[in-house]
C-alpha cells in the first residue's frame, strides 16, 4: 500500500460491531429519525480517494467512504487472447471481488458477478475504446471492507484508478446510490441501512458531460421520488467527481516535486 | 452478432425515425402476444409466452422451506433464468452464463422489490405458514426457447402468466407443536390457493436507436440500439425496478421521458397481457 492514508490510521482495523442483536434502525412512522452515523439524510460520506496504491498495475487507486474500503487495480492495455475475434474496439474486462472478510458474515472471497458487470455497463461509456484496438485493458476491483454503498464506491474507484492508468476516457464516472426508507431518502446509505431499504437508487454519471451511464431502481416508487431521487444522486455525483479531480491533481503534482 | 449490412442498418434505423418499422409496427408497437398456460404440469404454475419469434417458458414450483430469520414473517422467492444453447449458438458457454445471470438480476430487480420487502410484486407475508418455522419458497425457473430480442418483457410476462397460474397446496398445521420445535404439517393434495397477481408489474423494455425509442424491439433492432432502459410499472402506474442496457450515455432529462413514455405504455401492456392471461385459462379449463 503506496497510498496509506496519514490522517486515518485505524484504516484496516474492523469496524467494532459488538451489538449482537440488531435493532431496527428506525420507526416506519417516525420522520424525525437520526442515521446511525449521525449524518443528515442528504449527506454523504467523507471520501478519500488515493491513486497509485499498487506498484505493479498500470494504474490504481484506493477509496475509503466510512467503512467501505475498496482497492482497483488497472492492468493493461495488453493483447487481447488469441481465440478473441479482430475487434477494432478495445476491450474491458471487469471483475469484482470481495475479500472473505469483507462481510460481517465470512465470504467466499470469490467473484462477485452481478457486480462485475454492472462495472463494465458504468464504465464502458464513459471509455474511448477506440483507442486501444486489439487489446484489452483489466479492471480488478476488491472490496476489503463492505460497509454500504460498495457498488458506487468501485465504480468511482475504478474510473480514477483508470485516469491514474491513462487510459483515455470521455469523463471521470462518478456514482452514488440512495436508500428509500419509509418516507424518507437517505444517501450514501450504510450497511444496515441498505439491508432495510424499502427500495434503493443507484446512478452512475459523467458530470462534465452531464450524461448517465448506468441507473438502477429497485423497490416501488412514484415519479417525483424517482425525479427528486436522481437530482440528489446527480447533484452529489458531480460534487464527488471534484473530489476525485482533486485527487488526480494533486497525485501528479506530488509526482512531479 | 448480427450480421447486418451497411444498407439494412440504414433501413432499420431509416423506419424507426419515419414511425415504421421493418414488420410494418410504430415505435410503441407490440407484436401480438400469445399466452399458452399450464404447459408444464409437474409444476405449481406455468407458462408460455410468444411474441413473434421470441419464445420463452416459466415455470413455478413451491416447495416448503424455513425462513430466514431476519425476516421470519416472509416466504424466499428466487428467479432464474435459463439461456439453454439450442435457442442460440452464441448461447453456449460464457455468453449464455452472463445473459442469464443479467436477465435474473434484473427480474429479481424488478418483481421482488427492496431489500426489505416493499414494493414486492409477489406478497412474500402470503407464502408465510407458520411464522418464523415453515414457509413457501418459491422458484420461478425461465426458460428461453427462442429469442428474437426483447427478452425481459417476454420473461416479465411469462412470469405474470405463470404465477396467475399457478395453484399452492392447502396446509393443515398439527397443533400441539410450541416452542422450538418444527411443527408437523399435512399438504393438501385437493384444495389449492391461487395467488393475486395483480399487483405484479410488467416490464416495459425502452430501446433507443438514433434518437428515437422503441418497444419490443428484434433482435435486429436490438443491434443498432445505443441503450436501452427496461422499466418494470404496476398497475398503480408506480416503478418498481429499473435497469438500463448499453454502455452509452443517457441525459437524465431523456432517462425521466422513457420512464413517463413506459409509463404509458404500461396500461395497454397490461390490459392486454391480464385478457390474454384469462383467455389463456378459460382455454385450458375448457379442454
Amino acid at each position: 500500500m503506496a497510498g496509506q492514508p496519514g490522517t486515518t490510521p485505524t484504516t484496516y482495523s474492523p469496524s467494532p460491531t459488538t451489538q449482537k442483536t440488531r435493532k431496527p434502525i428506525f420507526n416506519k412512522d417516525d420522520v424525525d429519525w437520526v442515521r446511525p452515523d449521525g449524518r443528515g439524510f442528504h449527506q454523504c460520506r467523507p471520501a478519500f480517494f488515493r491513486t497509485g496504491a499498487v506498484n505493479a498495475a498500470s494504474g490504481s487507486a484506493y477509496a475509503e467512504f466510512g467503512n467501505t474500503k475498496v482497492i482497483v487495480s488497472v492492468f493493461g492495455p495488453r493483447e487481447s487472447k488469441k481465440a478473441m475475434m479482430y475487434s477494432d474496439l478495445g476491450r474491458l474486462n471487469c471483475s469484482v471481488s470481495y475479500t472473505t472478510f469483507a462481510t460481517p458474515v465470512r465470504g467466499q472471497g470469490s467473484e462477485h458477478k452481478d457486480f462485475s458487470s454492472m462495472l463494465h455497463k458504468s464504465l464502458e461509456g464513459a471509455i474511448i475504446l477506440e483507442t486501444f484496438p486489439k487489446t484489452t485493458v483489466d479492471v480488478f476491483a476488491l472490496v476489503l471492507e463492505s460497509g454500504g454503498s460498495d457498488l458506487p464506491v468501485v465504480i468511482s474507484c475504478a474510473s480514477l484508478a483508470l485516469a491514474d492508468a491513462g487510459i483515455l476516457m470521455h469523463d471521470l464516472v462518478a456514482s452514488v446510490s440512495l436508500s428509500c426508507l419509509g418516507k424518507n431518502l437517505v444517501i450514501d446509505p450504510i450497511l444496515e441501512e441498505e439491508s432495510y431499504q424499502d427500495g434503493g437508487l443507484l446512478i452512475t454519471c459523467m458530470p462534465s458531460r452531464y450524461e448517465v451511464t448506468q441507473l438502477t431502481v429497485t423497490g416501488e416508487w412514484s415519479t417525483p421520488k424517482i425525479n427528486e431521487g436522481m437530482q440528489l444522486c446527480l447533484d452529489a455525483c458531480s460534487k464527488l467527481a471534484k473530489i476525485m479531480r482533486s485527487c488526480l491533481k494533486e497525485a501528479t503534482s506530488t509526482s512531479q516535486e | 452478432m448480427v450480421g447486418l449490412s451497411l444498407g439494412e442498418k440504414h433501413f432499420i434505423q431509416g423506419g424507426i425515425a419515419q414511425d415504421i418499422r421493418s414488420d410494418g409496427r410504430k415505435r410503441l408497437t407490440y407484436r401480438p402476444i400469445n399466452v399458452e398456460t399450464g404447459v408444464i404440469p409437474q409444476a405449481n404454475g406455468s407458462a408460455r409466452i410468444r411474441m413473434g419469434a421470441t419464445d420463452v417458458i416459466s415455470t413455478v414450483k413451491a416447495e416448503l422451506g424455513k425462513p430466514i430469520s431476519l425476516q421470519p414473517d416472509k416466504g424466499k422467492v428466487s428467479i432464474y433464468v435459463d439461456c439453454s444453447p439450442t435457442a442460440a449458438p452464441m448461447f453456449e458457454g460464457r455468453g449464455g452464463e452472463e445473459l442469464s445471470t443479467e436477465l435474473s438480476v434484473a427480474l429479481q430487480r424488478s418483481l421482488l422489490g427492496g431489500k426489505s420487502g416493499a414494493g414486492a410484486g409477489i406478497d412474500l407475508s402470503s407464502l408465510v405458514v407458520v411464522e418464523g418455522k415453515i414457509c413457501w419458497d418459491l422458484y420461478i425457473d425461465c426458460l428461453v426457447v427462442c429469442s428474437d430480442g426483447n427478452l425481459l418483457d417476454a420473461l416479465g410476462a411469462a412470469i405474470k402468466a405463470a404465477l396467475s397460474n399457478t395453484g399452492i397446496p392447502r396446509v393443515q398445521v398439527a397443533a400441539g407443536a410450541s416452542g422450538d420445535e418444527q411443527p408437523e404439517v399435512d399438504i393438501s393434495d385437493e384444495e389449492f390457493l391461487q395467488f393475486d397477481t395483480s399487483d405484479i408489474p410488467v416490464i416495459v423494455t425502452l430501446t433507443k436507436v438514433g434518437r428515437h425509442y422503441i418497444v419490443d424491439a428484434t433482435t435486429e433492432e436490438e443491434s443498432q440500439m445505443s441503450s436501452a432502459i427496461s422499466i418494470s410499472v404496476n398497475r398503480k402506474g408506480h416503478i418498481c425496478g429499473l435497469t438500463k442496457r448499453g454502455g452509452a450515455g443517457l441525459d437524465p432529462s431523456i432517462v425521466l421521458d422513457m420512464i413517463s413514455v413506459a409509463k404509458h405504455v404500461s396500461e395497454q401492456l397490461i390490459n392486454k397481457l391480464d385478457s390474454e392471461i384469462a383467455a389463456a385459462e378459460a382455454g385450458e379449463d375448457e379442454s
